[in-house]
């Protein structure tokens, strides 16, 4: 054996020697204890309570004022709106919204937006959001803070929120009589989902891109009015005014989430206020099948993990976070049971008026921006948490294994390759300068490098190829579009490993590589969405432990399940087989034949609403499965193949050097 | 009590004993305006103005009327003018108007000086000065005042009252996060003659003055010398608090009001000493729909620049004639039934503006200030930027964008400068200076960006609550109207407000403040592991330092060669000398010069050689004095320069 026979690794990396023996065991050991150290996060042992850390937020500290004479103009208002829903089926009523903030006393004004929907040749849409602005007695209009309610039309495919408006005009009618406000509260009506919500913080915070106009896909246009540095914001999705119970939702764009004080904050005011509210709250009727605590806690955690790692927001509050605006919404579901109905209807929205005064009051405290207590967690019950301290450990556990192969193969690489050295040597007529050379030169550095960067671009081209302009004219959806450069550029990457052979090593150094990115991302994108980089760990730690470059510990059949794993875990393979299983869920009617075909559909609109996030919201998944995660597998499948180059192959060694980058510019001109 | 009603007997005759005795050469004033605004505003101006004319500089030891203070501030410095602005609030011009004087948020002070040899550092030694007795005198943080945050205008600040031919000198300098409160009222109102006890400032209860939406003290000292004759002068001091009430924010609901409602009290007389004590009320315009109790007994009629205001005048020395009169009481009454809804949005004033921040992160951003111009004609205006030391801001990128009011987008057309003045900001010492001039075409709006990076504070640096962003200052505004329409503003010349009326110029000059702005610079986590992290990593560097020191270094004894010369010149001279011959044969010199064994790796690593072999010489001659103390001086300079 090639490390027994050297002396210097011998007496020196004992530990590599061992680890060589056990590498297999000791990463399944450490992937192991990553998973149960998740799960176990779920036990109440492991996770901390809730407790309120800014202490300027004092909830509940004030007695509500809101009375139900605010209940009154509520309903008032929402029977005036149902009246315009009537007239306005596919719009919204701005002019009547305009005038109630008029009315009410509010700066108001009106934000057009327009989106350039670049796919299909392209279309234009506009849309309009209405904002009335308290300016707080307080102060100079240096901060402030925004209550948002999105408008549904009637024809919206969504559930109907249309009550949430009425309520948010009833709270600003009762805030404008009151003297205490210290920041200017922004009073927004959006429309069109998040597209309005983007629109308008976009034209809050870069409000004048001039420069790159003709590029930007939305154009935000400018606010005539503002209210300084935007400290919290609260949305409001109300289904009626009678309601069951509260949601708080928190997932933001990229997995982000708001600080947990903020959490905390609506959590104590809602109870206070008798409202049943929570995390992923659902109907009680749900909830009569009795699970264990630890059994809840990790379903809700992994639901979590699981709404954060597509990084898509799960409200308009979501997209505050990129601006470090802390923002969550509270959901509010219609009552469906009428058994334990308290007050008349009369009175019905009196206390979720009085949760959303409290909380605005509490924010309305705050002398500094949101800033103690956590922005990295992982909620496991309405009052208990885990913090990132606790989380990420399970995380490194799992990434660790591959950089414990990475050290190995790369502390073993000159030792692998004396063999083949001395098999060269042996084959071609004797001369003693050769095994030198070939210990000289027998990292291919240079070709692993190329191979790398080619993969990259591969990688780099599935992000920027889509977007180009030629083929944007294309009368083509976006979803046939995305979905045909991708499996494009998936099949090239495919073929490669079966073109471009490596010369003798480069496998090897190609293993260390793979290794060390792989190791890296997942680290670097576990820290800024947990979810995604622990979920993707998961998945692919076993592949990447049972990768093997040398034949001698790599049986067959092994080898070839490694192949079949590595190609179901295809980026496309991957989303496919997840929106395969989410449609079997959401349609148990269909058929097999043709749950595959309408899951292919939506697996190629999955694709492409991935790009128009990532270009117009500036969510990165889309951008991280293909430039990270399609080279990772790219690479992956190189190695689960292991070409390798015949023994006669190596008898030119250096002419192979020379001509080994020859077959990239080849893949490069395909891809262009 | 006794002792009131023997004042009210007293201070009349005392008062004409004094007229008798000095010449009728100090006045006061108190005048009272009060203007209903859109938005169910009503904004009440209170004005108190001492004039004194004490002709020479010894007279300034005999106060009567003008607060001690101010006459000593004569004494002492050599200001000629003076403004102090204690704000809480912002006024809203696109709603409200334009107010009858200017402030920004938080406090603000500048300072004319005008003196014999006066120079420039001088001048900063008596502005921090200044500001220091102010500070003490209004219980502001004016004290905070000092050169890293104070600009001399060159343009925008005009001197009001002096030669234009001497040299003078004017410091600026405005503190947004001063928050203004009570304790600020009491000791304004106590440099009134009156005090509080009565007269017009016997309304200003801070209960009710800080509900306000926006209220505003006001002190402006001025003096005014004959040319070339120092010893005929007119000192004025005018003290103004200008508020604005919202009256959805009073208890009862609707639209009436009167002065109990907004004070608290009715008026419970005159300041005996006050030559006038007036109140203007507005009754045209949006005072049109209010019918008053009781009647003004007398009306006055304003044009001023073809915009005409209609006052009704209450003469309260009149009113309080009669003994029997208790407290007096002004009643607005608005028509019943009337619609909320039906009010039209006020037409906005020819110029109004705002300011805001763009860019997300703690990075970098971009500062905007946008002026709008809603007249026909175009107009004039130079905008003063004063930029705080911790955001770098880039001339190059300072640009005037246009767009007509039409439009909603600004486009690519830019505005030429037509004056440009820059100073730059020097960190944790001067602020960046910008004036900018330009004009601006009529119906359209100027969008006036500059890109500023956020800098890193050292860790003492940041105030309490870190988290709660810097202050940029806001930007001063100026233009000059053609017309008077929405001008309430003081004529120069004049110094009561009863002045303004029908005070028609060929142009009105405007000032107005845009909002200070927010930034979130780029904050450490001021929390226990932040702390525990600060000092552990200082108590590793000072181990570090003498331990690598003295891990690094071999203690060789040289002989002296030669005795090297002690002079300075002569050392330099050798330095010289001996670096040309070194390079020349470097082998040579490094076989002379090894002294040390690598005495400083680190230079050594990245210092270039030239510079190593010095510090190797110095240390050789250091060793060479006192082989001892040279280990721990001069052997290894950057390590100790740490």
């Amino acid at each position: 054996m090639g490390l027994l026979s050297d002396p210097s690794i011998s007496t020196q990396n004992k530990l590599v020697d061992s680890l060589a023996k056990h590498v297999r065991k000791v990463c399944s050991g450490f992937y192991v204890l990553g998973v149960v150290w998740l799960a176990c996060l779920a036990l109440p042992e492991f996770n901390h309570g809730t407790y309120l850390s800014e202490n300027a937020l004092s909830p509940g500290l004030v007695y509500p004022e809101i009375r139900i004479d605010s209940n009154r103009l509520a309903s008032q208002l929402l029977e005036e709106l149902q009246r315009e829903r009537k007239e306005h089926q596919s719009t919204t009523p701005h002019a009547w919204i305009t005038a109630k903030f008029n009315e009410f006393g509010l700066e108001t004004h009106t934000h057009n937006y327009t989106l350039r929907y670049p796919f299909g040749g392209g279309k234009e849409y506009h849309g309009k959001n209405i904002y009335g602005i308290l300016r707080a007695p307080r102060i100079a209009s240096t901060e402030g803070i925004v209550f948002t309610a999105p408008y549904r039309a009637p024809t919206s495919v969504h559930p109907d929120i249309s009550p949430s408006v009425p309520l948010l005009l009833a709270f600003a009618d009762f805030a404008r009589r009151k003297n205490y406000w210290a920041k200017d509260l922004i009073f927004l009506v959006t429309e069109q989902e998040q597209l309005g919500m983007q629109a308008w913080l976009e034209a809050y915070h870069d409000g004048d891109r001039v420069m790159n106009v003709s590029k930007a896909y939305l154009l935000p246009g400018n606010l005539p009015a503002r209210a300084g540095s935007l400290q919290a914001a609260l949305n409001i999705e109300v289904q009626d005014l009678e309601i069951d119970y509260v949601d708080v939702k928190i997932e933001g764009l990229n997995g982000k989430l708001p600080n947990l004080d903020m959490f905390n904050l609506v959590q104590r005011i809602m109870a206070r206020e008798g409202i049943t509210s929570g995390y992923k709250q659902t109907l009680r009727k749900k909830r009569r099948s009795n699970p264990t605590v630890f059994e809840k806690n990790l379903r809700q955690m992994l639901s979590m993990l699981a709404t954060q790692s597509s990084g898509v927001p799960n409200g308009n509050h979501g997209l505050f976070h990129r601006y470090r605006i802390d923002a969550l919404t509270i959901a509010a579901a219609k009552r469906q049971t009428h058994a334990t109905l308290k007050g008349n209807a009369g009175s019905a929205a009196v206390p979720l008026l009085k949760a959303i005064e409290g909380i605005a009051r509490s924010l309305n405290n705050l002398l500094e921006r949101f800033h103690q207590s956590f922005f990295f967690y992982v909620i496991v019950n309405n009052d208990r948490y885990i913090s990132i301290g606790d989380y990420m450990p399970a995380l490194v556990a799992l990434v660790a294994c591959a950089f414990f192969k990475a050290y190995l193969t790369w502390s073993t690489l000159d030792f692998e390759l004396q063999p083949a050295a001395t098999a060269t040597a042996s084959a071609e007529t004797q001369s003693g300068s050769e095994p030198d050379t070939a210990v000289e030169d027998g990292l291919p550095y240079g070709s692993v490098l190329i191979y790398l960067t080619a993969v990259l671009l591969i990688g780099y081209l599935g992000n920027v190829l889509p977007l180009q302009q030629y083929f944007l004219e294309i009368p083509m959806g976006a979803a046939p579009l995305t979905t045909s450069v991708l499996s494009f550029l998936t099949l090239i990457g495919f073929i490669l490993p079966f073109v471009v052979v490596l010369p003798a090593g480069g496998l090897e150094l190609l293993h260390v590589g793979f290794l060390l990115i792989f190791g890296c991302s997942l680290i670097v994108i576990g820290l800024l969405n947990f979810a995604l980089g622990f979920f993707v760990a998961v998945l692919t730690v076993p592949v990447v432990i049972a990768l093997e470059t040398s034949e001698k510990n790599w049986n067959g059949s092994m080898r070839n399940l490694t192949r079949l794993i590595t190609v179901l875990l295809n980026p496309m393979v991957v989303v496919y087989l997840i929106v395969l299983c989410m449609s079997f869920y959401q349609f148990p009617e269909l058929k097999l034949d043709k749950l595959l075909l309408r899951a292919a559909t939506a697996a190629m609109d999955a694709s492409a609403y991935g790009l128009i996030d990532c270009v117009i919201y500036g969510n990165w998944l889309y951008f991280v499965v293909s430039t990270v995660f399609l080279p990772l597998w790219i690479l992956c499948w190189t190695l689960a193949l292991s070409k390798r180059r015949e023994i006669a192959d190596y008898s030119d060694n250096e002419e192979a050097q020379r001509r080994k980058p020859k077959p990239q510019p080849q893949t490069k001109l395909k891809t262009n | 009590m006794s002792w009131v009603h023997l004042w009210c007997v007293v201070a009349p005759l005392l008062a004409s004993v004094l007229a008798q005795t000095t010449p009728k050469d100090e006045h006061f004033h108190e005048e009272l305006v009060v203007r209903p605004l859109s938005g169910d505003h009503v904004n009440t101006y209170f004005q108190f103005t001492t004039r004194w004319h004490y002709g020479q500089k010894e007279n300034l030891y005999h106060t009567q009327l003008t607060p001690r203070v101010i006459a000593e501030l004569l004494q002492q410095f050599d200001v000629r003018e003076l403004h102090i602005g204690l704000t809480q609030g912002l006024w809203r011009y696109e709603t409200w108007g334009y107010p009858i004087v200017e402030a920004t948020s938080g406090a603000e002070m500048w300072a004319w000086f005008k003196g014999h040899n006066l120079t420039d550092e001088a001048v900063d030694k008596q502005w921090a000065q200044l500001a220091n007795v102010f500070s003490g005198v209004l219980c502001a943080s004016l004290n905070f005042v000092d050169n890293t945050n104070s600009i001399s205008p060159r343009h925008l600040l005009r001197p009001q009252f002096m030669p234009a031919n001497q040299e003078k000198f004017v410091r600026y300098a405005s503190l947004p996060r001063e928050i203004v409160c009570t304790e600020n009222l009491t000791p304004w109102k106590k440099l009134l003659p009156c005090g509080s006890a009565s007269g017009f400032a016997s309304l200003l209860n801070s209960g009710y003055v800080h509900n306000t939406k926006y209220h505003s003290l006001g002190l402006k000292v001025r003096t005014l010398c004959q040319d070339h004759d120092e010893d005929n002068c007119i000192l004025e001091l005018t003290q103004t608090a200008n508020l604005v009430y919202d009256l959805r924010l009073l208890e009862q609901s609707g639209n009436d009001f009167s002065l109990r409602r907004l004070f608290g009290m009715g008026l419970n007389g005159y300041c005996e000493l006050a030559t006038t004590s007036k109140i203007y009320v507005q009754r045209n315009e949006l005072g049109a729909r209010y019918q008053l109790v009781p009647l003004p007994p007398a009306e006055v009629q304003t044009t001023r620049g073809g915009y005409t205001v209609l006052y009704g005048v209450y003469d309260m020395q009149e009113q309080f004639q009669d003994q029997g009169e208790r407290l007096f009481n002004i009643a607005w009454l608005a028509p019943k039934g009337e619609e909320r809804r039906n009010r039209l949005k006020p037409a906005p004033p020819p110029i109004y503006v705002h300011r805001y921040l763009l860019g997300q992160g703690q990075e970098r951003g971009r500062i905007v200030t946008e002026v709008t111009n809603s007249h026909y004609a175009p107009l004039p205006i130079v905008v003063q930027e004063l930029i705080p030391w911790y955001v770098h801001a880039y001339l190059h990128t300072l640009n005037i964008r246009r767009r007509s009011m039409a439009r909603h987008e600004y486009g690519r057309e830019t505005l030429p400068f037509k004056l440009l003045h820059y100073a730059p900001g020097k960190q944790r010492e001067l602020p960046t200076h910008l004036e900018i001039g330009f004009v601006l075409p009529g119906q359209s709006s100027a969008l006036i960006t500059i890109d500023v990076d956020y800098l890193v504070l050292k860790w003492l640096e940041y105030p309490p609550d870190a988290n709660h962003g810097h202050y940029i200052n806001a930007a001063l505004v100026f233009s000059s109207l053609p017309m008077g329409t929405n001008y309430s503003a003081l004529p120069l010349e004049g110094h009561l407000f009863a002045h303004s009326f029908n005070a028609t110029r060929p142009s009105y000059v405007l000032g107005l403040h845009t909002e200070a702005l927010i930034v979130s610079l780029p904050t450490p986590d001021f929390s226990m592991p932040y702390n525990v992290i600060c000092l552990a990593c200082t108590v590793v560097a000072l181990a570090f330092g003498p331990i690598h020191s003295v891990a690094t270094k071999v203690i060789v004894v040289v002989r002296p060669t030669s005795a090297g010369p002690r002079n300075f010149l002569k050392r330099l001279k050798e330095k010289l000398f001996s670096r040309g011959g070194q390079e020349s044969t470097p082998m040579e010199g490094k076989r002379e010069g090894v002294v040390l064994d690598d005495p400083c790796p680190d230079e050594k690593a990245d210092g270039d050689q030239e510079e190593e072999r010095e510090g190797k010489e110095e240390a050789a001659e250091a060793l060479i004095a006192n082989p001892f103390e040279s280990l721990s001086s001069a052997a290894c300079p950057t390590v100790w320069d740490l």
